[in-house]
């Protein structure tokens, strides 16, 4: 229950979040009107918004793939709350496999994106999409393997035994090449600038996005924020110890707060980014993802192997 | 989650035991070499074709160096969890491989010299096949066999269809890899339900489970014969034979003599080992399906490739052909029929081998010069190599005292002594029959002038009589064959005295 | 019934049902989407008869992995949108060959298992799994990657187009977009 009611809350909070941050960042004040104290309603009132307005398929759109991409694009970052643990004990599920299947579940999202891209009948749709699908294939690799070498490290599957195998040391200290890989390629999975080639609204309108209106439209940003929750809280507990605290003080207070704190503080750090890099060329996407990251990650591997070994 | 949808229970224990490397030397080597010719090319690639072709020869040479080493191992019949056997049966096949390997690896430097088409990928490609020939032999689980059949076809579609420029290799390239893929899906359905049957993808074990076995059998008989149908494919055995003329025709002759050898004798390995080890337990159930299989084969090979006009189509059919005479063997499943078997897998790739390296050592630049006309009169343009190919066809043809004889010999007779003697009798028709057809290209080599259509005859086979010609590597890669064929011919008791003790397949 | 067999009676409805909508379907991308939840199907087995890993290997793979392919190449050659284009003119023979296919498997299945007792099942932990791939399986897996890698050299021979003899002159190899772009300014 407290898992579900996070995913619900959390994306809300990060949503205002942007808003805030980035006004912040550029000189501005944000939303300042909706609630009274500093907009905190905004997102509420977004959310009004969505409802009522109308809800259109375009007419040469494939209707049931249309309606149904959102869902697909969204349910899959549902999912992955079921297996994240925010306490020693808070956790819906402790699976044997934790992040093999958070990487499994997340794949699913691209054929969310690719159905909504062709199904819109729209050009910039469909070449959003598959500028999605190629990003997220290519970008799938180095969040596989930077996990694989913090997996090795901890001798397990599970997302809970890899937060206990933090108690002494967080992997940030041990594996910071594999978290820089592990945030730049979330980034990029997340299409969040500057990986945001496939939704690159000064060439392709919206990319996959272009034709969705009122609901459908809400699911896709609730599907964004929500990925942003999810992989900044994948990558607290692998690099950051999840719900572990810092040594003095670390048990004076809960490990929920902890993970929070840490989930905030990426999604900070995802929104802070926005804010400051241009968008990359989708050549210059891909060249980054197979010659930099991927052999990068892989020698990661490498060395956290023979270290492994050597240490033993 | 779990919980609720299963009754869950401790999984079965997992077995420890020293992993033991060393029997799978030759295929490490090989694949090693693979690579360091790759990253040579790589790193190097302004350097000359030949460095890499003289690597690719040193590391067969090295793999089969190591072979032979393995021929007095006393350690475990299989290591690595009983994915791979080391026997005897094992160490011949992977030298007749590499054997076949380095010649087509001489014959490769010379056709890419001439056809302008050196690209790095060749020889990778190419000692990656020769890894997986070599490691079917070796496959003591059906696993490992159709893994390694898998390295052997990827890589032989790619080399079908490496001159992609002719569009004829292209096409050829396609109609393999559809016809392969499909022919892969029968198979691994085959391991599928054999698995299903005894539990176990290991040949030992099911051969140990279909013994003791008092239910059903339909499994296994399903099983056995998709098997067969798998392995039908791979050796062109009539009905699968429908890839093998195309591919052959449209490869480049290279790669077409080395597949034509190679996959042959690698399939067989492969098939006798599945067949009369795992399967040994249903010999009575899977024998008539060998048998009109054997049959066909003999009979319809021979017959078509009279009725061909393209040397190479011609060679194809006459593999066909041969397939089904080394399933006489097969069939007979005894300890004789498995020693013929291997007598004719032996000598059979030095003599398609030696056919094919003469046939591009003939042709021009661009695969022309394949009908069967440019061969007339090339007894008096060039000597040596009519006389090689001489040899070599009547060796094909079975006739003494050439190795083909021999090997023809041996496997009707052992046919005869398991009481197949209806098999023996049908495979000496097709004999006389294919003889018509191999005895047609010596007669126009030797008895009938050069054509000459209005002076493009230089132009047309690209080949002229100089015998220097014909390059010294080209015909070393010739010769060899067919200097092995006579001299297993004449002396066919030195091959035999090491099939003694290499025909006992252990696992 | 016990929740197990329900649980896989609908599954095996929705992934068979999907599966003949897969075939029949005439539009290409749907019927690769009711491929995506035949093979999720597929996984969902997996999970009831309790090989977790296998289920989680089974959704990254195929539907992660394979379909989202399948999906973009079809996407980028040709995807008609709201057009009925596939057809064939072999649907009896297919038919007929499919439901050979689903007879002869039943009637094996039916007949070497049928009346036997249940199995119970034994949950393999990741530990197990990845013990049994290192050491048992371990030449397989070994295997399959230079089979892999020889896949990846052919797509390099197939998908490469220059002229061989200008690509190993190429003055500038460490640019291949700059060539690129020069290859199709020619």
């Amino acid at each position: 229950m407290i898992v579900l009611g996070f995913f619900l809350t959390a994306p809300m909070g990060i949503g205002y979040m942007e808003h805030k941050v980035l006004a912040h960042m550029q000189h501005r004040l944000g939303p300042m009107e909706a609630g009274g104290f500093h907009g905190w309603a905004q997102l509420v009132a977004d959310g009004v918004k969505f409802i009522q307005k109308e809800d259109i398929i375009p007419k040469a759109a494939d209707s049931w793939v249309f309606t149904l991409a959102p869902a697909v694009v969204m349910v899959p970052y549902i999912a992955i709350f079921a297996v994240i643990p925010f306490g020693r004990t808070l956790w819906a599920e402790n699976l044997d496999i934790g992040i093999f299947y958070v990487l499994a579940i997340t794949a699913i999202s691209v054929i969310g994106i690719l159905m909504a891209g062709w199904a819109s009948a729209n050009k910039f749709s469909l070449i959003g999409a598959l500028r999605a699908a190629a990003q997220l294939i290519a970008y799938e690799l180095p969040l596989i393997l930077a996990s694989v070498a913090v997996v090795m490290q901890a001798g397990t599957l599970s997302l809970v035994g890899i937060s206990e195998a933090q108690h002494h040391y967080w992997y940030i200290f041990t594996q910071p090449v594999g978290f820089f890989i592990f945030i730049v390629a979330s980034l990029a999975e997340l299409t969040r600038p500057p990986f945001d080639m496939p939704i690159a609204d000064s060439e392709i309108i919206f990319g996959a996005y272009t034709e969705y209106t009122g609901l459908k439209f809400a699911f896709f940003l609730l599907a964004e924020y929500g990925g942003i929750v999810a992989f900044s809280a994948i990558a607290s507990v692998l690099f950051l110890g999840g719900y572990q605290g810092i040594p003095v003080i670390g048990h004076l207070i809960p490990g929920f707060f902890w993970m929070s704190g840490k989930v905030g503080a990426l999604a900070f750090f995802i929104i802070w980014l926005r804010a400051t890099y241009p968008r990359l060329r989708e050549d210059q996407l891909q060249r980054f993802a197979w010659v930099a990251l991927i052999p990068l990650a892989l020698a990661d591997i490498m060395v956290t192997g023979v270290v492994k070994v050597l240490v033993k | 989650m779990l919980s609720v949808l299963g009754q869950v229970s401790g999984g079965p224990a997992v077995a420890h035991g020293k992993l033991l490397f060393r029997p799978i030397g030759p295929e490490l080597i090989l694949v090693g070499v693979a690579l360091a010719v790759m990253l040579l090319d790589a790193g190097y690639p302004e350097r000359h074709h030949a460095t890499l072709a003289l690597l690719s020869l040193a590391g067969l040479a090295a793999a089969a160096a190591y072979s032979l080493s393995l021929w007095s191992w006393t350690g475990p019949t299989t290591v690595l969890g009983g994915m791979v056997a080391a026997d005897r049966f094992t160490v011949f096949f992977r030298l007749v491989i590499l054997g076949v390997a380095a010649l087509a690896v001489l014959l490769s430097y010379q056709y890419l010299e001439r056809a302008d088409e050196v690209r790095g990928e060749y020889y990778p490609l190419l000692l990656f096949a020769t890894a997986g020939m070599t490691l079917i032999t070796a496959a003591a689980d059906l696993i490992v066999v159709f893994l390694a059949l898998e390295v052997l076809s990827l890589s032989l579609y790619l080399l079908t269809g490496f001159s992609f420029r002719r569009l004829a290799s292209a096409e050829a390239s396609m109609k393999y890899f559809l016809l392969g893929a499909f022919s892969s899906a029968f198979f691994l359905y085959g391991i599928a339900l054999a698995y299903g049957a005894t539990g176990t993808t290991n040949l030992a074990g099911i051969a140990h489970g279909l013994t003791g076995q008092v239910g059903p059998l339909s499994l296994a008989l399903a099983a056995s014969g998709l098997l067969a149908v798998g392995f039908g494919f791979k050796v062109a055995a009539v009905p699968f034979h429908m890839w093998a003329p195309d591919a052959y025709q449209g490869a480049p002759t290279c790669v077409t003599a080395f597949m034509s050898a190679g996959t042959k004798v690698a399939a067989f390995a492969a098939f006798l080992r599945v067949f009369d080890v795992a399967f040994s337990p249903l010999i009575w159930d899977w024998k008539p399906f060998v048998w009109i299989l054997a049959a066909l084969t003999m009979v319809v090979g021979s017959v078509l490739a009279i009725a061909q006009s393209d040397v190479k189509r011609m060679l194809a059919y006459s593999s066909v052909a041969h397939a089904g005479f080394i399933l006489v063997g097969v069939t007979a499943a005894s300890h004789a029929g498995i020693q013929a078997a291997m007598f004719y897998l032996a000598v059979y790739p030095a003599m398609i081998l030696g056919a094919f390296g003469v046939v591009m050592v003939v042709s021009g630049r661009g695969e022309r010069g394949l009908t069967l006309s440019s061969y007339a009169g090339l007894a008096r343009r060039s000597p040596l190599v009519a006389a090689v190919l001489a040899l070599l066809l009547l060796s094909l043809a079975g006739i003494p005292p050439t190795a083909g004889f021999i090997a023809k010999v041996a496997v009707f007779t052992a046919a005869i002594q398991s009481g197949h003697w209806p098999l023996a009798l049908v495979g000496v028709l097709a004999s006389v029959v294919a003889a018509f057809f191999y005895l047609r290209v010596i007669v126009l080599m030797y008895m009938q002038e050069p054509v000459i259509a209005g002076g493009q005859r230089e132009a047309e086979t690209g080949f002229d009589a100089e015998p220097g010609a014909v390059g010294s590597l080209g015909f070393v890669a010739i010769a060899v064959p067919a200097l092995l064929t006579l001299i297993f011919g004449v002396f066919p008791g030195i091959l035999f005295g090491v099939l003694k003790s290499a025909s006992i397949i252990r696992f | 019934m016990s929740v197990q067999e329900i649980t896989f009676v609908i599954i095996a409805v929705i992934g068979g049902v999907s599966a003949v909508r897969m075939v029949t379907s005439r539009n290409v991308v749907h019927a690769a989407l009711y491929l995506v939840v035949t093979l999720a199907m597929v996984g969902a087995v997996y999970l009831v008869v309790a090989a977790e890993f296998l289920a989680w290997v089974q959704v990254l793979i195929y539907v992660g992995a394979i379909v989202v392919l399948l999906l973009f190449s079809l996407m980028l050659t040709k995807a008609p949108i709201g057009r009925d284009t596939l057809d064939n003119q072999q649907r009896g023979l297919a038919a007929l060959v499919g439901m050979g296919v689903l007879a002869g498997l039943a009637f094996l299945i039916q007949d070497s298992f049928g009346g036997s007792k249940p199995i119970t099942l034994h949950q393999a932990t990741t530990e197990q799994v990845g013990v049994t791939l290192f050491r048992g399986f371990v030449w397989p897996f070994e295997v399959v990657s230079v089979l892999l890698l020889a896949a990846l050299v052919g797509a390099v021979v197939i998908a490469r187009k220059d002229d061989p003899a200008g690509s190993r002159r190429g003055p500038d190899r460490r640019a291949p977009l700059r060539r690129g772009s020069e290859a199709t300014r020619r």
